[in-house]
């Protein structure tokens, strides 16, 4: 088996300079804080709830109206846990729409000024979102939406700009497992959001809003002046080069349109990209690029199924089980963290394979068998985790895979190289794709477990996964194909 | 002409504003309606007047007892045809003995005396029950022509119902016989949800401080030697 470069030549760390250290640190905190605000909105949905209200309390005793029911935004709890759903929602649409858009800025202007000013201006919106309103005591429902709708727009520009910078400054030798490990972010960031938000809660939900904006607004700040977004920047030489250089590593992991035939190295191609042409590549191009379509379809599926563990796990814990709703919320970590190990190991195996599809077929059939033994999980909380990490590293792992490895793969295919400037087109629209599969199956969960039940969201789950499998089925075959023949190659070599 | 009028209402009401401030600078002292709403002063011999001579620091004006600050500290409105007490009557909130014998009365002063947590003594017309009956009171005497209610009762402690009140609430006395939730010790805000306060100052501190310095290292080790695109 032919091993990359990354095993023959040293280690993969000897080949990082600092620049590559500070890039991965500032583009994972970058997105960290990004989800950081997010997860502050769903931790302090309860206060907001509360501040939203009348008091529901029943008493003799008189209840000053000043302190106790002077904001009827909302008749009663319900009504504004109804409402905040709603702007789960509008949010996960908006944030959908941006990145189609995003991505597209993202690649014709500065990859730096687009992630710093879209973290900046969220940081603002989610400031007058939660602690002008709160300051003014101007509740108004019309506003709140088109804030929120604001806020998904600006949020988006996010995650296709740093992954665009990963891609430029990680080369697909050892994308898999560097990027398995920075798509720890999100979970990170939902980590930190929850400690940012409960430790000032207590001054006012206003506060939780300030904080994570605060914190965001100075992010936006430190990319501005300390990221490079390309080792070009500073005169080292790009990704491709380097790659160009080494012998067999210049073959992508994903090849639509090379002849499969051929595994002679395909010397036309790489004498055409010593002409840079750093022009933006258009959004149908970009759609045309092969694996684009199949794999922004898998990815919506997956992503569904991923943000539904997201968003439900801990409801379904305290609703199916009793569990109580801080321990359901403890309990449901264990899903990232399955889905960090398996993102971060299917991405090394697939670095070693140098293919990726076969590893998430693998990883999505175990998946399916994982999501029926976990929708059997016995009524013990060691057990539940333990099904529960499984499922995560079976399904947060490819869904953590395609959101970066394989979008940067995609946007840095040989079709394009030269001009590099597709990345966060193509990320744009594989993970907007996603995150509409997301925001519908929000809704398609409620629906499923308000009409037939719980054992039916798991066997939609299933269905959703197989779908995944077979969106991406011509992209395995034909990568298994390779590797059989490489194999053949190897042998009659020897 | 009609669109003209509100706007000239409004001048005549900022006119008036200003002249009741300019009067209010003036008299510092100015005597709330609810002494003035009936004619005559507190007679010699009442209660409020025996009160309100105890100590030096007190003033009879018309028919208030007001400390040096103006507050409101007895009120005697005996024999003023009062069917009801009328809507100053909360200005009084302060007092600590009112006097309202020998007036018609209707018996219907539950809720008249909402506030009132400082009234120690209450002259009534005989057939006027006390506020909040007899609980709400440490002691009631009848004469011929009046009634006397003394000593307010706190009830949060007698109820013994720690329910009484939401979440981070507690039980407060709001006058004879009534009770309203309050903000429990330390808490503050709509439905007291808030507790402790934020300082800005520190946060701010900390972060302009933090941001400011990575900035300056990776720019100093990172963009420095960028090229400006």
């Amino acid at each position: 088996m032919a091993w990359p470069n990354i095993f023959q030549r040293g280690t993969l760390l000897s080949r990082f300079s600092h620049h590559h250290v500070v890039v991965f640190l500032l583009t994972f905190f970058s997105y960290s804080l990004l989800h950081a605000s997010r997860k502050t909105f769903s931790n302090v949905k309860v206060s907001i709830s509360e501040q939203w209200t009348p008091s529901a309390f029943n008493t003799s005793v008189e209840l000053p109206v000043e302190i106790w029911s002077s904001n009827h935004l909302f008749p009663s709890a319900e009504e504004a846990t109804l409402f905040l759903g709603t702007l789960d929602t509008i949010f996960l649409f908006s944030y959908a729409v941006g990145l189609f858009i995003s991505g597209i800025i993202g690649d014709r202007l500065n990859l730096r000024w687009v992630l710093s000013f879209g973290m900046c201006s969220s940081a603002l919106v989610v400031f007058v979102f939660g602690t002008v309103t709160e300051w003014l005591h101007f509740y108004n429902k019309w506003l709140y939406c088109c804030l929120w709708i604001v806020n998904g727009l600006l949020q988006s520009t996010g995650w296709p700009c740093v992954v665009a910078v990963m891609g430029n400054w990680f080369g697909k030798a050892g994308r898999g497992v560097v990027f398995g490990l920075w798509s720890a972010c999100a979970s990170v960031g939902n980590i930190l959001g929850a400690c940012l938000a409960s430790s000032v809660l207590q001054y006012g939900y206003e506060y939780a809003f300030l904080v994570t904006a605060s914190v965001q607004f100075a992010g936006g700040i430190i990319i501005f002046f300390g990221l490079l977004v390309s080792p070009e920047e500073i005169g080292l030489s790009g990704i491709e080069a380097e790659e160009n250089l080494e012998e067999d590593s210049h073959r992508p992991l994903i090849n639509g349109t090379e002849n499969e035939d051929d595994y002679e190295p395909n010397y036309s191609i790489q004498e055409d990209s010593t002409i840079t042409q750093v022009k933006a590549i258009s959004f149908s191009q970009a759609c045309c690029l092969p694996g684009v379509i199949p794999y922004s379809l898998a990815y919506a599926c997956l992503k569904l199924v991923n943000y539904s563990f997201f968003f439900w796990l801990p409801f379904y814990l305290s609703n199916n089980f009793r569990w109580k709703e801080a321990e359901a919320d403890k309990l449901s970590i264990w899903y990232d963290v399955g889905g960090i190990i398996g993102g971060t190991l299917q991405g090394f195996i697939s670095d070693i394979l140098q293919k990726r599809a076969p590893v998430l077929a693998l990883s999505l059939l175990l998946a399916i068998g994982s999501l029926i033994g976990y929708s059997r999980s016995p009524d013990d909380k060691s057990i539940n985790a333990l099904l529960m990490t499984v499922t995560g590293f079976f399904i947060g792992g490819p869904s953590n895979m395609i959101s970066s490895a394989i979008s940067a793969d995609l946007g840095r295919q040989e079709l394009i190289q030269g001009s590099s400037e597709a990345l966060a087109t193509v990320t744009g629209i594989v993970d907007g794709t996603g995150s509409i599969g997301a925001a519908v199956g929000q809704y398609l969960v409620s629906l499923i477990q308000d009409k037939l039940g719980w054992m039916w969201v798991f066997y939609f789950f299933i269905l959703m996964t197989s779908c995944t499998i077979l969106f991406i089925s011509p992209l395995i075959v034909r990568e298994i194909l390779y590797l059989v023949r490489r194999r053949q190659a190897h042998i009659l070599s020897e | 002409m009609a669109p003209h009028w509100p706007s000239i209402l409004r001048n005549l009401a900022l006119w008036v504003a200003a002249l009741l401030l300019a009067l209010g600078v003036e008299r510092a002292l100015a005597l709330p309606e609810i002494c003035t709403q009936c004619p005559g002063s507190v007679q010699n011999l009442s209660k409020v007047a025996l009160y309100c001579k105890q100590t030096s620091e007190l003033m009879l004006h018309a028919r208030c007892c007001l400390n040096q600050k103006g507050t409101i500290l007895g009120l005697d409105l005996q024999n003023c045809s009062l069917k009801d007490p009328g809507p100053n009557f909360p200005q009084a909130h302060t007092a600590v003995i009112i006097d309202l014998q020998a007036n018609p009365l209707k018996d219907d002063l539950a809720n008249t005396f909402r506030g009132f947590t400082q009234l120690q003594t209450l002259v009534l017309p005989q057939d006027v029950t006390c506020p909040g009956g007899i609980n709400a009171w440490n002691n009631i005497t009848s004469y011929i022509d009046n009634q006397i209610c003394q000593g307010q009762k706190n009830l949060c402690s007698s109820t013994g119902d720690p329910e009484m009140c939401p979440e981070n609430g507690s039980c407060a006395p709001d006058g004879p016989g009534l009770l309203q939730c309050v903000c429990a010790d330390g808490f503050h805000g709509y439905k007291c949800a808030r507790q402790g306060s934020f300082s800005p100052l520190m946060f701010f501190g900390i972060l302009g401080s933090t941001t400011l310095s990575i900035s300056v290292l990776l720019w100093g080790t990172q963009r420095r030697k960028a090229k400006t695109s």
